[in-house]
């Protein structure tokens, strides 16, 4: 009966096999080679600090803020213990930044920003990672660096060669991305560019007879944009400016406004002008992006061309596009619906994001 | 000149530079979509420092000051298996419970001291090979279970156990005979239980159907784990018979005892898609989609149905497969196959993912898989396997009879 009772317990054991969950605990690892810095980006599930460390000090199965932020020290001094960076095996020094909370898809992760500065320029990077796999064996570190994603599976160091030509392509393929996915730049970009087929002729407004005019038109704005980002995208990646992300971002949503709020109300006919002034303000916008990549701030060269060149070739892709579209129906009533009605509903968009963005 | 479709004369050229620059954007978008796209996972996600101290970031298992308590005693004395093993079983019992890997990783950590053994004692070997199978690892399953039973014979958990693992592998031999040693140890039903696939196997899916359904049919008490086991196997054997509102019946049981068993509910949601109620079948799914097994029927069942969130579930379903591709697992592929024809429908990926998990577990519904996928890709040649099997077999299961029979089209 003995027998019994012991093979009915556990029948959920070897029968329910397929109940494969969510994903398994990883961690990722983004690192930066620049120079003889590392800078980048650990991201660990909340929920395996709390194995590690306990973070549920009221042992309700409940992690709060405040629980989690009141162990961030014990997490730091974790963190650097546990992982050491090295440069073709000479050891780095490692600093950790301050913290902050970032939602996978599988729940919420303590993001920490982490730079090391080693003795010289690093040819291979070395990791050596042990964290969690005293309490979790299937857990894994997942390295991203240099386009590469290197799977840490125990305490043994790693080495990873890192490859300049990788680095330089990863940051053009993030340019490109920022740019598609970055909503806001698109709408400024389309705000200025709706009104360029349809020009003014001495006091009335009339569809553009040329599509080389208007090419001519869209080139100097896009040219003005570019030019104007590229100036602030530098100065603030290499830290001559420096301007707290949320003036940035509100600002950004504000030149939205501003550009919609130009087509309708046509206060300013040189659009390439308001390019060139409100891009200034989208510059530093792309540099949060390189920062949030781990970005150093020096020998960043090869990053920044890289970075801006997506960032280019993502808008160009998008003009090109749209263009001929644009000029194809600029005399439809179609038009005429998308320059007002389309500026007006991102000029409210653009404000609602400006609230957000200042007050939330 | 032409009038052009413009309305005025002499605008054809234009016209064509319109529309060539149109083309070279919209080619320049789509090489860079393809370029991009790839990476994205990789980008990392915006962070935020919430504002209310009293906001739950995470939810893990409450705490058991009894766990703590024995995890304390652990770490001051190490060598004492006892307490580990006791730990490593709440961990594997509340992955089955929350359907989480990470508490498998974590059971495998507290036996960490007697994992890497070659004849650790008996009962890490039993937990060990209870996280293998989980994990997909049959071979090292199996060699640990053969172990275990000779230095245990009596072990019901083990036996039972080894032929799970076997009848996966398709070692039915092993499967019977292991099925058959449990006998003395347990009821008719478990050994019926036990059976069940094998003799459906076998091409005997009507008598262990009849065999079966009797002893289901004359024990209404007993332990609630076997029942339920017992009901799926029943309903599996139905289903194998083409009896579809039998097979829906015997689950509805199972699930009326636990309506955690995702096992019984992914039968049940296959048997409602496979007779068209595609919408049922997605409603007793709709809130479970933490789970891959049914997360991806949820996908395919509101792609089929074009649902409200079937954009959701889909792109749900590729980041899990894309997540655990970049973490090197490979046991999605029963789901992965099933979502790469149904909803990717890239009937030539699918076939050759169900041939790579036919090389893994050799189920029922794997061989179903595989037949199914070939036929969509009209690839005879990759169905060589599972016809095989069948022939060797006798197998005879009414889904898979009709996706071999296509198949014979094909030759």
């Amino acid at each position: 009966m003995k027998a019994l009772a012991c093979a009915a317990v556990a029948v959920s054991w070897f029968v329910a096999a397929p109940a494969w969950a969510h994903k398994p605990s990883d961690a990722h690892l983004r690192l930066v080679a620049s120079g003889e810095t590392l800078t980048g980006r650990l991201d660990i599930a909340v929920r395996d600090l709390d194995g590690a460390l306990g973070l549920d000090a009221d042992g309700n199965g409940q992690i709060t803020w405040a629980e989690l932020s009141a162990a961030t020290p014990r997490i730091a001094e974790y963190v650097s213990r546990r992982l050491v960076l090295g440069a073709d095996g000479t050891t780095c020094r490692q600093e950790l930044g301050e913290p902050a909370l970032a939602d996978l898809s599988d729940g919420a992760y303590w993001a920490i920003p982490l730079r090391a500065t080693c003795p010289h320029k690093a040819v291979s990077l070395d990791i050596t990672y042990s964290l969690l796999f005293d309490i979790d064996s299937m857990h894994r570190g997942l390295a991203h660096v240099a386009g590469q994603t290197v799977i840490l599976r125990d305490a043994r160091p790693v080495r990873v060669t890192l490859d300049a030509a990788t680095s330089f392509t990863s940051f053009v393929k993030e340019g490109v991305w920022h740019i598609w996915m970055g909503i806001d730049h698109i709408m400024f970009l389309l705000c200025l560019i709706l009104p360029a087929v349809f020009q003014r002729r001495t006091q009335r407004w009339a569809a553009a007879d040329s599509l080389r005019d208007v090419c001519k038109e869209v080139f100097e704005i896009v040219t003005a944009f570019t030019l104007a980002h590229s100036i602030t995208l530098v100065i603030s990646a290499i830290g001559l400016i420096t301007l707290p992300s949320r003036f940035v971002e509100t600002a950004i949503a504000l030149s939205v406004v501003a550009a919609a709020l130009n087509n309708i109300l046509r206060t300013v006919d040189a659009r390439w002008a308001v390019a060139f002034a409100l891009g200034l303000l989208h510059g530093f916008g792309f540099s949060s992006v390189l920062i949030d990549l781990g970005l150093p701030s020096h020998e960043l060269i090869g990053a920044l061309l890289g970075f801006n060149l997506g960032v280019e070739l993502g808008q160009a892709a998008i003009v090109l596009t749209l263009l001929p579209v644009l000029f194809w129906i600029r005399r439809t009533l179609a038009y005429q619906a998308l320059l007002w009605a389309g500026s007006g509903a991102v000029a409210v968009i653009a404000t609602l994001w400006s609230y957000q963005r200042c007050f939330a | 000149m032409r009038t052009t479709a413009w309305g005025k004369p002499g605008r054809g050229r234009r016209k064509l530079t319109v529309l060539a620059l149109g083309a070279i954007g919209l080619a320049a978008a789509l090489t860079a979509s393809a370029f991009v796209a790839p990476n994205h996972a990789a980008a990392a996600a915006p962070t935020y420092l919430p504002t209310d101290p009293a906001r739950v970031v995470a939810t893990v298992p409450a705490r058991d000051p009894a766990e703590v308590a024995t995890r304390q005693a652990l770490a001051a004395s190490p060598d004492r298996v006892e307490l580990a093993v006791e730990l490593a079983r709440g961990d594997i019992q509340r992955y089955h419970e929350l359907s989480d890997p990470r508490y498998l990783g974590r059971a495998q950590a507290t036996l960490g001291r007697w994992w890497k053994l070659a004849e650790p004692p008996p009962e890490v070997l039993l937990l060990r090979a209870t996280i293998e199978q989980a994990i997909h690892q049959f071979p090292e399953a199996r060699a640990d279970l053969d172990h275990l039973v000779q230095v245990r014979p009596d072990d019901a958990q083990a036996l039972l156990t080894r032929a799970v693992v076997a009848t996966i592998t398709a070692d039915y031999a092993a499967a019977r005979q292991s099925c058959q040693a449990v006998a003395p140890l347990a009821s008719p039903i478990v050994l019926a239980t036990c059976e069940a696939p094998l003799d459906g196997i076998a091409g005997k899916a009507d008598e262990a159907y009849a065999r079966l359904a009797r002893l289901v049919g004359a024990v209404r008490t007993g332990d609630a784990g076997v029942r339920g086991w017992a009901l799926t196997a029943l309903a599996e054997l139905a289903y194998m018979r083409g009896d579809t509102d039998a097979a829906m019946g015997h689950l509805a049981r199972a699930i009326a005892i636990d309506p955690e068993d995702a096992y019984a509910r992914n039968l049940d949601a296959d048997i409602l898609m496979a007779t068209g109620h595609t919408a049922d079948a997605s409603k007793m799914l709709a809130g479970r989609e933490l789970i891959d097994s049914h997360l991806v029927r949820r996908a395919i069942a509101e792609h089929e149905l074009h649902g409200p969130d079937a954009e959701t579930l889909v792109l749900a379903m590729r980041e899990r497969i894309a997540a655990a591709a970049e973490r090197g697992d490979r046991i999605h592929l029963r789901e992965e196959a099933r979502f790469t024809l149904a909803v990717e429908q890239d009937a030539a990926r699918a076939v050759r993912i169900a041939r790579d998990n036919w090389s893994v577990q050799k189920e029922l519904a794997d061989a179903r898989l595989l037949a199914e996928t070939a036929v969509a890709a009209r690839d005879r040649a990759a169905a060589e396997p599972v016809i095989a099997w069948a022939r060797t077999t006798g197998v005879h299961d009414v889904t898979l009879d009709r996706f071999l029979a296509q198949l014979e089209v094909l030759r």
